[in-house]
């Protein structure tokens, strides 16, 4: 047989049997070479097409890993929290990106979904749990119950309800407007503690302030309410928490807090988005109804637990604490005029 | 030869006559302009609207809004290409001052028919498909008079 | 040989010795081979996502457009000569890849049944591929599936009916590149059919010590078309007598061809046709809802949706151009039967079909063609970067002259549709009427001008 017809034959079997089965083996994980590093392969898809896949990752505390993600549905954006920052931006579908990161204490660590990417974005989650090497038997425990939540269940204060407001301002109370007054009068002593604002309505603040200083008009003081509760909030700090709230809160809430979204109407659309008394879930945040009527502390524990019936996912496993105070701020932005 | 040169000035007097329908400006069927105001959705696979009808010359003022996953507005022949998330809106501005259809595209891969998500800008007059229109009845009286004066014999089988 | 042929082997003898090697044609094969492999591993081992997956983006974008913009109008059936779907089948019963092995050919031999002789199944083919089209072309799954699926069967005609049976009869590709090869300026005929007539031993059919017979069931000496020539050149090598020629020839000769045209080829014009105008109006239109329909969101609307294209395609351009041959026969007089008139004059649909098809293409290859830069260096969407280019973005291509081509296609198309519908009239009537000819293309014209102006519509209007 001729030369060219056996570098044919060759070629022909190359072809068939080594392109599918070099693909084959690339995906098996024959050719990968050995690192120092420990990669591990996720898949990032909507809940629908899987989710993250492996659900649970362990990891070793204190060591450097790969983490490199591959997106084969819709856009999706990666990040890992609480606390540590990560964040890998948008990854579009077909893309792989890789990050190395260090877990520097053990414990458990949420992968999770920061863009809207289908009507079961919120259970796009994963667990990681870092361990501690030098005891890789030992379960790592998820963190205990919030200090906060417990409190207010302690209290017998049902975080699920509605706490609406009954008296509400006329138009947007603006801080600017009554920081002069407000340094000119003789504030009552609780409004002026943080701990006390924290636990207590505006809608209580404003009828405790009413109460006190009777010569004041009713949304003068809602104004000195606004200076009060967006006070010792620097302006770094709101900037960061708006761009929490627009990636993590804006789908259902909507960009300016009206209560409408893309999010909403795929919960609307589930049969979720419903009180436990079947009325529609109250999601404006502009509207001084649903917010002025409830607490710092409380709004604080519906994010971290989520749920309601209403569909809300909990941000407890995602945000630390201080970013979910953050957030609040950012909460009463929509009521009080910086 | 004589024959191939009477053939080519025949066609010479359509060929111009086809310059000019292409060519010729026809500014005077503009509309005024009036600035416009439209949401476009976004979501898997198709623009809403479908197709955004204006005038030459209008501010088009366009809140970009998607209902599923991130999607994206490209515009052909205005240099416009942004992203969308759902619940974040995108506001894109610019004025309409070439005429004819130019399709808005998702320049995010979007799901499986992302390709194919399309949507068009007519901005009015559309005189390039008047001009094609225009270039059709030409191409076709020309050609039936072409083949008129210049009958050829045709082989029964060739 | 016709007249306005002009010979190149005979102008060229380098290309003569070129084309008579065994080695071009395997070459050419086991490129493509690699290529269609690569793809079907893409599509089943690679990423879910189309735009970033080989499967997708170098068969419908990057092959699509070689074929339907360069090789077919421009070389015919060549694509057929290197396909790589019944290569495996071919070397199989050849027992080699490039040599001219001893004996007769490998295979059960059974015989393909007459009633199958046509492009029936090759036009049904052709039909179930568009109405799924919107999930082969953007899933990269189906895709590998479709693939291997022809590769399989290629490869499984070859072994079972031998030759090239599989292309000229199932393939559903082959179907539409065989009508508009009849559109390509080049061929491959005999010089002389007297030298055929008296040459006893008909080395073309049946094989040399160098060459195999022709594969494509065709007889080199009587062939007429460009329609089941695969431009193998098998012929080419086995000629004793050096009759076989390659001409440059008009584009559109074979559209006149008188005594073959048959009803199957004819369907296969309004086929395409009618896809071209449905593709660019579900596809590369703004209709969401056609799409979600065409997307399979619900079973019952793609069957409603199917029953539609299959409608307009099989009945509504058929039917219509029905009517306008009976008003051509009508006006012009015309003795034969309407079903001679309606088949031949199809034909005269064929380069305003491919003038259709070609401005359709333009239109998304211009735009996605950015794409195959992106993913030559990450085939498979694994996070690869073989060349460097991995990190290119999307950027559609010179969309502002999109329109302007699509208007100087279409309107060659129909310029040559109406010359050669005008040609088979002066065909039907006989040379010296061709007065009533002319009058009898006007209807035909009409149709065509109304197609004309429904892509117009579509893509500028």
């Amino acid at each position: 047989m001729p030369r060219r017809e056996v570098l044919a034959i060759v070629v022909a079997v190359l072809i068939l049997f080594g392109v599918p089965g070099a693909a084959l083996g690339y995906r098996l994980g024959w050719f990968a070479a050995p690192s120092a590093l420990r990669t591990i392969d996720v898949v990032a898809a909507s809940p629908e097409n899987g989710g993250f896949q492996p659900d649970v990752l362990r990891v070793p505390a204190g060591q450097r890993v790969r983490l490199r993600f591959s997106v084969p549905d819709v856009t999706h954006d990666i990040a890992i929290g609480p606390g540590l920052g990560i964040d890998l931006g948008q990854v579009d579908a077909g893309q792989v990106k890789e990050t190395e990161v260090t877990f520097a204490r053990p414990g458990r660590y949420t992968l999770y979904c920061n863009t809207w990417c289908s009507p079961n974005h919120w259970r796009m989650r994963a667990t990681i749990d870092a361990y501690d090497p030098a005891q890789p038997d030992e379960l790592v425990s998820p963190s205990g119950p919030d200090p906060v939540v417990a409190a207010l269940v302690e209290q017998g204060i049902d975080v699920d309800a509605l706490h609406p407001a009954a008296a509400v301002p006329a138009e947007k109370p603006s801080a600017s407007r009554s920081e002069a007054l407000a340094q000119k009068i003789q504030l009552p002593a609780e409004l002026e503690d943080a701990a006390w604002r924290r636990d207590h309505a505006p809608a209580q603040a404003h009828e405790a302030l009413m109460a006190r200083l009777p010569a004041l008009d009713s949304q003068s003081a809602w104004d000195i309410l606004a200076f009060l509760w967006l006070r010792d909030v620097p302006s770094t700090r709101l900037d960061q928490a708006a761009g929490q709230y627009a990636k993590a809160c804006a789908a259902c809430h909507g960009e300016s807090g009206d209560g409408e979204g893309p999010g909403l109407d795929a919960l609307r659309a589930q049969g979720l988005a419903r009180h436990h008394d079947g009325s529609e879930a109250s999601t404006a945040l502009d509207d001084p109804h649903t917010l002025l009527g409830g607490t710092s502390a409380l709004y604080y524990a519906k994010i971290r637990k989520g749920g309601m019936g209403t569909g809300m996912p909990d941000f407890g496993p995602i945000l630390t604490e201080d970013e979910t105070w953050a957030l609040v701020d950012d909460l009463w932005t929509f009521q009080f005029e910086p | 030869m004589m024959a191939m040169r009477l053939r080519i000035l025949t066609l010479l007097p359509f060929a111009l006559l086809a310059a000019a329908i292409w060519w010729v400006p026809l500014d005077g069927f503009a509309a005024a302009p009036a600035t416009r105001q439209v949401t476009i959705r976004a979501s898997q696979f198709a623009f809403d609207p479908p197709v955004l009808y204006v005038n030459r010359g209008d501010p088009v003022v366009v809140t970009l809004q998607s209902s599923d996953v991130v999607h994206g507005l490209y515009l052909d022949g205005y240099g416009i290409n942004v992203r969308v998330e759902p619940g974040l809106p995108q506001h894109i501005e610019f004025v309409a001052d070439k005429t004819g259809k130019f399709r808005y595209r998702c320049p995010v891969s979007c799901g499986s028919l992302h390709p194919f998500m399309v949507g068009e800008l007519v901005v009015s007059p559309n005189d390039m498909f008047a001009r094609a229109l225009g270039l059709t009845a030409l191409t076709v009286l020309a050609t039936l008079a072409f083949l008129r004066h210049f009958p050829t014999a045709v082989p029964a089988d060739a | 040989m016709p007249e306005h042929r002009i010979d190149l082997l005979a102008r060229f003898p380098w290309l003569k010795e070129v084309l008579r090697s065994r080695a071009w044609q395997p070459a050419g094969a086991l490129f493509t081979l690699a290529c269609f492999v690569l793809a079907i591993s893409a599509g089943l081992l690679g990423t879910p996502a189309g735009a970033r997956n080989f499967g997708i983006i170098f068969v419908w974008i990057v092959w699509w457009a070689l074929l339907i913009i360069g090789l077919v109008p421009l070389f015919g059936r060549l694509w057929c000569a290197i396909c790589p779907i019944p290569a495996p089948g071919e070397w199989f019963q050849r027992r080699g890849i490039i040599r001219r092995s001893p004996g007769r050919l490998r295979g059960l031999g059974l015989r393909w049944p007459g009633r199958l002789r046509n492009i029936w199944l090759q036009n049904l083919g052709f039909l179930l591929v568009a109405l799924f089209s919107a999930i082969i072309l953007t899933r990269p799954a189906a895709t590998g599936w479709v693939l291997m699926g022809l590769l399989l069967v290629g490869t499984l005609f070859g072994m079972a009916f031998g030759q090239r049976v599989f292309c000229r009869y199932v393939c559903p590709v082959g179907g539409f590149i065989g009508l508009y090869a009849l559109l390509a300026p080049v061929e491959l005929r005999v010089r002389d059919r007297e030298v055929c007539r008296a040459h006893a031993s008909k080395d073309c059919l049946t094989g040399t010590a160098r060459s195999y017979g022709c594969p494509w069931l065709v007889y080199p000496g009587t062939l007429r078309r460009n329609a089941y020539c695969g431009l193998c050149a098998e012929c080419l090598r086995a000629c004793p007598q050096d009759n076989i020629a390659l001409n440059l020839r008009p584009f559109g000769a074979d559209l006149l061809v008188a005594g073959e045209r048959r009803l199957d080829e004819a369907y296969k014009a309004f086929i395409m046709l009618g896809c071209a105008l449905l593709y660019s109006a579900v596809l590369l239109g703004p209709w969401g809802w056609l799409k979600n329909l065409a997307n399979m969101q619900s079973l019952a609307g793609w069957a409603g949706y199917a029953a539609g294209f299959l409608a307009v395609a099989l009945v509504a351009i058929p039917g219509v151009f029905w009517l306008a041959t009976g008003l051509a026969r009508r006006i012009s007089g015309a003795a034969a039967p309407m079903r001679r008139l309606f088949v031949d004059y199809a034909y005269g649909l064929v380069p305003l079909g491919l003038a259709g098809w070609i401005a359709f293409s333009l239109s998304f290859v211009l735009v996605n063609g950015s794409y195959a830069l992106a993913v030559v260096s990450d085939p498979f969407g694994w996070g690869w970067d073989l060349l460097g280019t991995a990190h290119a973005s999307w950027r559609p291509w010179l969309t502002g002259f999109i329109p302007a081509l699509q208007v100087l296609l279409l309107l060659a198309g129909l310029a040559i549709s109406i010359t050669v519908t005008y040609r088979i009239a002066c065909q039907e009537q006989g040379a010296a009427f061709t007065g009533r000819a002319w009058w009898g293309t006007l209807p035909i014209a009409g149709f065509m001008t109304g197609v004309t102006v429904l892509f117009l519509r579509l893509y500028l209007g």
